[in-house]
């Protein structure tokens, strides 16, 4: 393993549970899987796409996320929504992620505990 | 006409649950085309930006498996450690005496040197069944969601620091009676064997002119291994001195019953024909004896120094107490 495999995996793993809390925050505003992919993607979060869709759909199927089909288009696309469960969810995962950030800064500054 | 989108979409919702084909097919249809139409604005033709966003989604297996949200593997961490340690468990104590008995009743019913093949090829076999089905009973397990109530971890669990007593009183117990009933075996089938002759005089099972002096002489290595494990269990360990000791003991045990085998002198041949044993049973039985003696004493002895060396190795390891600091 090279040493940029293990900054790779590193990273993956860091980022992992970012993917949730971005989709539950983006999709306060209703969006369809490539349309969040893109502005997961603007903002910084280069997540695939083969791990997005499916990930919509277990957030779906916990609940976290509602669905329903746009068929107004041409084509009709499947519009997912943050829930109220979603949400309350996302406001814990939100004030957790405050939390890590509070501790390393604490650690940063080499508090004397 | 069936398109590369249409082909990929089947290969990956035919494995997801039937319920929910349907919709996850559309779903990922209606992306697909999403991402190729994103590419055609950019100026692509379709045929390469369908390729290339068939190829960005990847295996479809690998997709419908994060579909299902299966495990995306045979035996996961829950059970790996469960299932590795019963495994390796029942391959140490089970293949090697079934095969042992299959080679023995092989011999006993052929009376043939088929009976080694005979004892390796069960023992082969168990092996790959003992494998095979635990293997597969745990990776059920990882695919039905139950608790199968296996017996967790506590501390009570680890094992003993070595102190250098890791000799128990319950194993010199063990080994000083198999000597001791040996010995009584040796003795005793010579001057009282099972087996009687038409006139009821005695059969004895070996070779009475084995006697002098060669089962004399292992009759002494027995004794000598009595006093081994005493001193064993006197120092709490094997130490060189004593495994050196067990492996003279082996010599006079393993040389004289290899030199009385080799040359057929260690049977009685009347014993076998009064038990209606033919000839060439009378042979293998002694082929058997001279490979059974020479392995068990060759374990033996080596035993006596592996553990001579990892005691002598312990002993001498540094002492896991933290250090003060200054």
């Amino acid at each position: 393993m090279t040493s940029d495999d293990v900054l790779r995996t590193h990273l993956q793993e860091l980022r992992r549970g970012t993917v949730v809390v971005a989709s539950l925050t983006a999709l306060k505003s209703p969006g369809y899987g490539y349309g969040l992919l893109q502005t997961l993607a603007r903002h910084g979060f280069n997540v695939d796409a083969n791990t997005l869709y499916p990930l919509l759909r277990r957030l779906e199927d916990q609940g976290l996320l509602t669905s329903e089909w746009n068929t107004e288009e041409s084509r009709p696309r499947k519009i997912y929504r943050t829930s109220p469960a979603g949400e309350k969810v996302l406001a814990l995962l939100l004030d957790d992620l405050d939390a890590v950030g509070a501790s390393l800064a604490s650690l940063t500054e080499g508090d004397p505990a | 006409m069936t398109t590369l989108t249409d082909r990929y979409v089947h290969a990956t919702v035919r494995s997801v649950p039937e319920a929910r084909r349907d919709e996850i097919a559309r779903e990922l249809r209606a992306s697909i085309h999403d991402m190729v139409g994103d590419r055609l604005e950019n100026g692509e033709d379709h045929v390469t930006a369908e390729r290339a966003v068939l190829t960005e989604l990847g295996n479809p297996d690998r997709l419908a498996i994060q579909y299902t949200d299966r495990p995306n593997h045979l035996i996961g961490p829950r059970f790996f450690v469960t299932y590795q340690r019963l495994v390796l468990r029942l391959l140490l104590w089970i293949p090697v005496p079934i095969g042992v008995l299959a080679g023995v009743v092989d011999l006993v019913d052929s009376g043939s040197a088929s009976a080694i093949g005979e004892g390796i090829g069960a023992a082969v076999l168990v092996a790959l069944h003992i494998a095979f089905w635990t293997t597969l009973t745990f990776a059920i397990l990882e695919r039905v969601d139950v608790d199968p109530g296996l017996p967790g971890w506590s501390v009570d669990n680890l094992p003993e620091l070595p102190t250098g007593r890791d000799v128990s009183v319950a194993d010199t117990c063990a080994s000083v009676v198999m000597v001791v009933v040996m010995a009584a075996v040796l003795v005793g089938q010579h001057f009282r064997s099972w087996v009687e002759d038409g006139d009821g005089g005695n059969v004895p099972v070996l070779d009475p002119g084995a006697w002098q002096p060669w089962l004399l002489i292992v009759l002494g290595s027995l004794v000598l291994e009595l006093f081994i494990q005493l001193a064993v269990l006197r120092d709490g360990r094997w130490t060189m001195a004593t495994a050196t000791a067990n492996l003279v003991g082996g010599l006079l045990f393993a040389v004289p019953v290899v030199y009385l085998a080799a040359g057929e002198e260690l049977l009685n041949a009347e014993f076998f024909s009064q038990i209606g044993a033919n000839e060439r049973s009378f042979d293998l039985t002694h082929l058997g004896v001279l490979i059974g003696v020479v392995l068990t004493i060759a374990w033996d002895v080596g035993a006596g120094y592996v553990k001579a060396w990892r005691s002598e190795r312990l002993t001498s390891a540094p002492s896991s107490e933290p250090q003060a600091v200054r």
